[in-house]
């Protein structure tokens, strides 16, 4: 249910199909920022509903999910967004595409949490009070309204990452890209920030450091500087990357390894 | 946070932010037209009566005056000294007024109220082709960030002296601002990422 029609856009015609299967493909896509090689002969194709990416620091992987929403658009090679040449999907991506980032504090731009959550529905044209109506309406949804007019400074981490959450939700993205999003949670926060992003019915892309977070998710991609090292069922690639730190820990010890 | 809103039902909560402001507007102005000290001692239990309707959270608020006392004070020695006590009283009564009633307006008034009501000043933008809106969002961004920054500066001052001992340093001035940048590419990055300053409508 749209809690909001959404504007048509008389002036550019939509190039994006929200419901596009697959959603992503890339073809020998690379990016380059500064002369430095970030990402490289990227070719795959993303139509799964619970993708993981794993690496280590470095590796690429931020940089990689930025592509997916257009804050990254790769220098070689193609990449197709939703049906569409992603330089031509770029300017609806915000709409399609939720976007959560590894520090809460860097994302609410509003002091209280209804505001927060209402800055969304005033993003795809609604007036003020609609907004605000909206944004009440859809926190008791997910059964946060006693959170409605807290300010977000005062909320848990958890709570923060939660409104973060909701706060890209409430624009009704199909597909959800979340950058670290557990990384300064605690074990229980954690455990339920994942259980809620999995009963969600948005498409997920996930980059996690904690190898138990992919838990239910369909596939997993390891990148390793800036290239895919390994793509399949989560199992199989957890075990090898598992493998290869404890590999690297046995073979390298200069400080250049960490 | 600075942001001084208190959260509450009130009737001053219900009054349309535009209307506070227009009415504290007003009584600044009309107020220095007055030169009754009385009239000034009854405006300033006004205002503390409306601190007191607000309940005990409400009277709370009333700690803003010790960060101004010092100035006052100040203002209070120059009049004695220069033997203009009662212009004195006069300015020190007005000033808390003021100063009181501006903070009943913020205490009471959400951001994006606030905002709202001021949008319609940063109109004559629009004429040389920059967005109202852009500077609202301006001013939001400044008040939610602006406490932010204090505690970022906190944390460097802590590393400072978990390694030195010494507690503060001019030094470590290029730090924050380093991380001020960094820090605002985030947050411009996060505010990209759903749609930019000018919405998804346009």
């Amino acid at each position: 249910m749209a809690l909001w029609p959404q504007k048509k856009n008389r002036n550019r015609p939509r190039v994006c199909d929200p419901d596009a299967r697959p959603y992503a493909v890339f073809d020998g896509a690379g990016l380059t920022i500064g002369g430095k090689q970030i990402l490289q002969g990227l070719t795959l194709t993303l139509q799964e509903d619970r993708i993981g990416v794993i690496g280590l620091n470095g590796s690429g992987k931020s940089s990689f999910v930025r592509l997916l929403n257009g804050l990254r658009s790769p220098s070689d090679g193609t990449l197709a967004l939703f049906g569409a040449p992603s330089a031509q999907a770029e300017p609806e991506l915000p709409r399609h595409v939720g976007f959560v980032f590894q520090n809460p504090d860097h994302q609410a731009i509003f002091p209280t949490v209804e505001e927060e959550i209402a800055f969304g529905l005033t993003q795809l044209g609604a007036g003020k009070d609609e907004s605000r109506r909206g944004a009440r309406t859809f926190l008791a949804q997910h059964g946060c309204e006693q959170l409605a007019d807290r300010p977000i400074s005062e909320l848990s981490e958890g709570q923060k990452q939660l409104i973060c959450i909701l706060a890209v939700l409430v624009m009704e993205p199909s597909l959800l890209v979340l950058d670290e999003p557990m990384t300064s949670l605690d074990a229980l926060a954690s455990r339920r920030i994942r259980d809620k992003l999995l009963s969600l019915p948005q498409k997920i892309v996930m980059v996690s450091h904690d190898l138990d977070h992919f838990d239910g998710f369909d596939r997993l991609l390891w990148l390793e500087e800036g290239r895919l090292r390994m793509d399949g069922d989560p199992d199989t690639v957890r075990e090898a990357y598992r493998r290869d730190v404890a590999l690297r820990l046995g073979s390298e010890q200069e400080p250049a390894a960490l | 946070m600075i942001s001084v809103y208190l959260q509450g039902d009130s009737w001053a909560h219900q009054v349309p932010a535009g209307l506070k402001l227009l009415a504290v507007a007003l009584a600044s102005l009309a107020l220095f037209q007055v030169t009754s000290l009385w009239v000034y001692l009854i405006c300033l239990c006004v205002v503390l009566l409306c601190y007191a309707s607000l309940g005990r959270a409400g009277l709370a608020q009333l700690k803003l005056l010790r960060a101004l006392s010092f100035f006052l004070v100040l203002l209070a020695l120059m009049h004695w000294y220069s033997d203009t006590l009662h212009d004195g009283a006069l300015a020190i009564v007005r000033l808390l007024t003021m100063v009181l009633a501006a903070n009943f307006v913020s205490v009471t008034t959400r951001m994006d109220d606030m905002m709202a009501a001021v949008q319609p000043l940063f109109r004559p933008l629009a004429l040389v082709g920059l967005s109202p809106r852009k500077a609202a969002l301006g001013v939001t961004l400044v008040l939610r960030f602006a406490p932010h920054m204090l505690v970022v500066y906190g944390m460097l001052r802590e590393a400072w002296r978990a390694r030195t001992g010494s507690r503060n340093s001019w030094r470590l001035l290029a730090p924050f601002a380093i991380q001020s940048l960094r820090m605002s590419d985030n947050v411009a990055e996060a505010l990209k990422a759903r749609g930019g300053a000018d919405g998804l409508s346009a």
